[in-house]
């Protein structure tokens, strides 16, 4: 493949003021994003829209209002746009006659590759899948199917890959390989948008995150910076020092404290509404306190409870 | 085009299904066996063929049942188990996917329903060419003028209706039951009290077609079928319609 992946700068994908109904019930509503190379996560709950919202920015699916492109170009009824961009619907049925070579070589086909035999070798080296490559799909497992459709998907090298909970049915080593694949793919400017409902899956994998609830577009950008946002919303930080009690006494007596109790391992565990003042403001306490300050780490600092309590919200 | 023409294929050739659709196909060559060799010469008039297995059976029954059970499949297993985005996702134009799902079903059923057609005619013919009342027209024609009226006609029936019959099981999860519907209802029931309806009907084209190259032969149906020229002009017009509607329906719908 020759395209320039250097021309993507700026965002490849471009959702403008979308939305999706299906009758009275609206999938996606007035969602505006925008994503840039490397690897962006697409977070929410079964039912907030995603696959819905991933099926329109890849044209398979016409939005009810608003206007999606891809690489500049509009993805609705624009075949040749697919020749840039790889697609992995979540749904795994499969032809079950195709041995998985047959699969990846039915798709570099139909992409028109100028030779075959090369790029699937290397499609299906990427995912691992060299051995099983001559065994028919119905006889794979879920996670050797799900390699062998993102070698599919793979094959012709696209600038933009989209992957609707590709990680279903893989187990902790593949998802390992996929994330060293993705990050290898990231590392040559290509454009990943993942999907899932697992925040732990995204959360190592991806720079960036983008947050569905209810069809809506609830959160974007870095996933701590989203967090930093929502001061309404209390961390919950845990503190070992050497005198627990004393300096439990001193914490509580900040403006930005909600609680703070001793948890039985003698660690404090304190809600606060501004992590950036406990944090300068702990050490001068604790030395002004003569206490030995071992650690400072915050406890909810994940996907997961970001994504609770915006659900919550 | 071929890529998705042998993945059709594929997908079409599981064993129940052509076991079924060859058993389908040779219930007209059983039945002109059975006719042939215990039938007594009365029985055995032209008319009485033409009607009893050409028409009724072949052309009213076997060739949509065989053409429907494979062309609704063409578009229809892919959309059920949705598997249709695989191929929807490449880089290629709407009418090279649409043609080889087209031609798929045609490949497969085409030469099942003109052997089977031919085979009964040619055993039916042959019947009727032994017959001392039938001397004219065993001098006026040859034995296989008959069988490949039968099979021209019956190709032109299969390309037809795969074209409608494709296009259904794209637009509904029940393009089975379309089918039967098209078939039994608007072909069978109606057209028999409103004979216009033979000009929009893939039954009355078929059965056109095949009085037209043999007139004499099947002359019994004289009084039944349409002009030739506008049954040639319907089917190629049904065929062309209803691809062009398969088109635009994959340019235009959501992918399941």
């Amino acid at each position: 493949m020759t395209y320039d992946r250097a021309s993507t700068n700026g965002s490849a994908i471009v959702v403008q003021e979308v939305s999706k109904w299906f009758g009275s019930v609206v999938a996606v509503n007035d969602v505006s994003l925008e994503v840039s190379p490397g690897i962006t996560g697409l977070l929410g709950p079964n039912g907030a829209g995603k696959t819905t919202l991933l099926y329109m920015i890849a044209g398979l699916s016409k939005c009810s209002k608003g206007a999606i492109t891809v690489l500049g170009e509009p993805t609705r009824d624009n075949p040749g746009l697919y020749k840039r961009v790889g697609f992995m619907p979540e749904h795994e049925t499969i032809y079950p006659f195709l041995t998985g070579r047959q699969l990846v070589e039915l798709a570099a086909k139909m992409h028109g590759l100028p030779s075959i035999s090369e790029p699937v070798d290397r499609a299906i080296a990427m995912v691992g899948m060299e051995d099983a490559q001559n065994r028919s799909l119905g006889g794979y497992s879920r996670g050797m199917r799900q390699r062998m459709r993102l070698a599919a998907t793979l094959v012709h090298d696209p600038d933009v890959l989209i992957l609707d909970e590709p990680l279903n049915g893989t187990d902790p080593r593949q998802r390992i390989e996929f994330q060293d694949t993705m990050e290898q793919l990231a590392s040559e400017g290509c454009t990943i948008l993942i999907s899932s409902h697992i925040l732990e899956e995204v959360e190592t994998l991806a720079e960036r995150i983008l947050l569905m609830i209810s069809g809506k577009l609830a959160a974007s950008g870095d996933f701590r910076a989203i967090r930093a946002k929502l001061d309404e919303h209390a961390y919950q930080v845990r503190i070992v020092v050497d005198s627990p009690r004393d300096m439990a006494a001193a914490i509580v007596g900040m403006d930005s404290i909600d609680s703070v109790s001793v948890g039985e391992d003698g660690s404090i565990l304190v809600l606060s509404r501004n992590v950036a003042e406990l944090q300068t403001s702990l050490p001068r306490m604790a030395k002004d306190n003569g206490i030995r300050l071992t650690r400072m780490e915050p406890m909810d600092e994940s996907l997961e409870s970001l994504f609770e309590y915006m659900v919550e919200r | 085009m071929i890529p998705v023409l042998k993945l059709s294929l594929r997908q079409m050739a599981g064993v129940r299904r052509l076991l079924i659709v060859s058993l389908l196909a040779l219930l007209p060559v059983a039945l002109a066996l059975v006719t042939r060799l215990f039938a007594s010469p009365d029985d055995a008039e032209s008319g009485e063929f033409v009607t009893g297995i050409i028409d009724a059976i072949l052309v009213a029954g076997i060739l949509p049942l065989v053409t429907m059970a494979l062309a609704t499949a063409s578009f229809g297993n892919e959309v059920e188990d949705k598997t249709l985005s695989y191929i929807m996702l490449k880089p290629v134009s709407r009418w090279k996917i649409a043609l080889p799902k087209m031609v798929a079903p045609i490949i497969i059923a085409g030469p099942l329903v003109v052997v089977s057609g031919v085979a009964a005619a040619y055993i039916g013919v042959d019947q009727i060419r032994a017959l001392p009342a039938e001397a004219d027209y065993v001098a006026d024609t040859s034995i296989l003028t008959t069988p490949l009226a039968v099979g021209v006609a019956l190709l032109v029936g299969v390309v037809a209706y795969s074209a409608v019959f494709t296009w259904a099981g794209l637009i509904t999860t029940r393009a089975l039951s379309f089918a039967i519907v098209y078939v039994f209802l608007w072909e069978g029931a109606i057209s028999s009290l409103m004979s216009g309806v033979r000009y929009l009907s893939v039954r009355g084209y078929t059965l056109a077609v095949m009085h037209g190259l043999d007139e004499t032969g099947l002359e019994s149906m004289s009084d039944r079928v349409i002009e030739f020229p506008a049954a040639i002009g319907g089917a190629i017009l049904v065929t062309v319609v209803f691809f062009c509607l398969t088109v635009w329906r994959l340019k235009k719908m959501d992918v399941p």
